[in-house]
């Protein structure tokens, strides 16, 4: 490896870490803007150990359960898959899952640039 | 495709587990590879309508994960008499088993959903399996929603009787709505549904009530009655009018023609 080549690595490393977390900055921006947009009602305080059970999914507001819905079918996915099976946008799908996640009913996984998200049924109970 | 078929109703005895068994053994006469499930761990009935006394697993044990659904899966493809593959998952219908079913959490029942969901990968995607039929508990149940999310197509089975008619109505605009549920209706015991303009009123009425569409018309069968569960009609009467009219609902549902 050169000279030139020690040198760039870093500054591309950090340019990397900058925009990982910008992205991480513009999910917490969706979802404050779609808690804001929905009211109060369904942005309950976070509470551990929810379950994302069918009574619960029945008591959702329309535009989370289908979120909700379909993280349950897919067991673990992007919101980019997410937001090919409900045809909504991947930012809309981004928001629904980080709410749900806040709400405690799902939980999130960082891979490299990917956040999956899945609804964590064996190790509750 | 609707491959997970969900039989549910409002209220007991509106003849899900008839139309269940029914449904299921015309698929697998129709040549298809199909899985009959007891979803009604509140009064098992399967295991007696088929003549099963014993199992080694049941569909208690896989929901509870300690068995594999191979294990639960019998394989009756010999006994009923098709040109498809039978295979029946039973409920236990020891008395300890419906009061431990009925006293789960709604953890437990989260991970059964997570395990319903999983059938289609593991039954319709690796084992090749055709069609999965669910018979289901009346009413809001933990153990029937679960069914009916996890099914594709759900056929509401429900009688001319008031009280049916009305929380009938009442389950499709707020369950299977909400849930976005491709659902047929199959109006039983119809009383004079002999002539064709009978027919045509019945099909209009029941549109304008519940604004789903009719999958299909059964009349009171006093031989349905008189067999008192010992036969499977599909199977063991070709020829009975019940026979074919289940012939016909199954083939819609076969070629997709459920809304």
């Amino acid at each position: 490896m050169n000279k030139e080549e020690i040198l760039g690595k870093k500054p591309l490393q950090i340019l990397e870490k900058i925009k990982e977390n910008l992205e991480r900055l513009n999910e917490k921006m969706e979802v404050m803007i779609e808690l804001q947009k929905h009211g109060k009602k369904d942005s309950q305080q976070p509470f551990q150990d929810a379950s994302l059970d069918v009574m619960t999914l029945l008591s959702m507001p329309d535009h989370l359960r289908k979120t909700a819905m379909t993280i349950c079918r897919c067991g673990r996915a992007t919101a980019e898959e997410i937001s090919q099976q409900t045809t909504r946008a991947r930012a809309v799908e981004s928001a629904y899952l980080n709410q749900l996640v806040i709400m405690g009913y799902l939980k999130k996984e960082r891979k490299g640039r990917k956040a999956y998200f899945y609804a964590d049924r064996e190790s509750q109970g | 495709m609707s491959k997970i078929i969900a039989v549910h109703s409002y209220k007991g005895g509106t003849g899900k587990t008839l139309l269940s068994v029914n449904l299921a053994a015309t698929l697998a006469k129709h040549g298809n590879k199909v899985g009959l499930f007891d979803l009604d761990f509140r009064a098992p009935s399967l295991f007696a309508i088929l003549k099963i006394s014993n199992a080694e697993c049941w569909l208690n044990d896989y929901l509870n994960g300690t068995c594999d659904i191979d294990k639960v899966l019998i394989d009756l493809s010999q006994r009923i008499k098709t040109s498809g593959n039978f295979f029946v998952g039973l409920a236990n219908p020891a008395t300890e088993a419906i009061r431990d079913m009925s006293a789960k959490d709604r953890k437990w029942e989260m991970r059964a959903l997570g395990r319903l969901l999983s059938l289609r990968n593991m039954l319709l995607n690796d084992k090749e399996f055709d069609y999965l039929v669910f018979d289901t508990s009346p009413g809001l149940q933990y153990s029937s929603i679960n069914a009916i999310v996890a099914a594709d197509f759900v056929v509401v089975a429900t009688t001319s009787d008031r009280s049916d008619v009305d929380g009938t109505s009442r389950m499709l605009r707020e369950l299977y709505n909400l849930f976005e549920k491709k659902t047929g209706l199959v109006l039983n015991k119809v009383l004079d549904s002999s002539s064709k303009a009978k027919k045509d009123e019945m099909n209009r009425k029941v549109k304008d009530v519940y604004q789903v569409p009719l999958l299909g018309l059964v009349p009171c069968f006093c031989e349905i009655l008189r067999a008192e569960g010992n036969f499977i009609f599909a199977q063991d009467k070709p020829d009975h009018p019940f026979t074919k009219i289940l012939d016909e609902m199954t083939k819609r549902i076969e070629n997709n023609e459920v809304n």
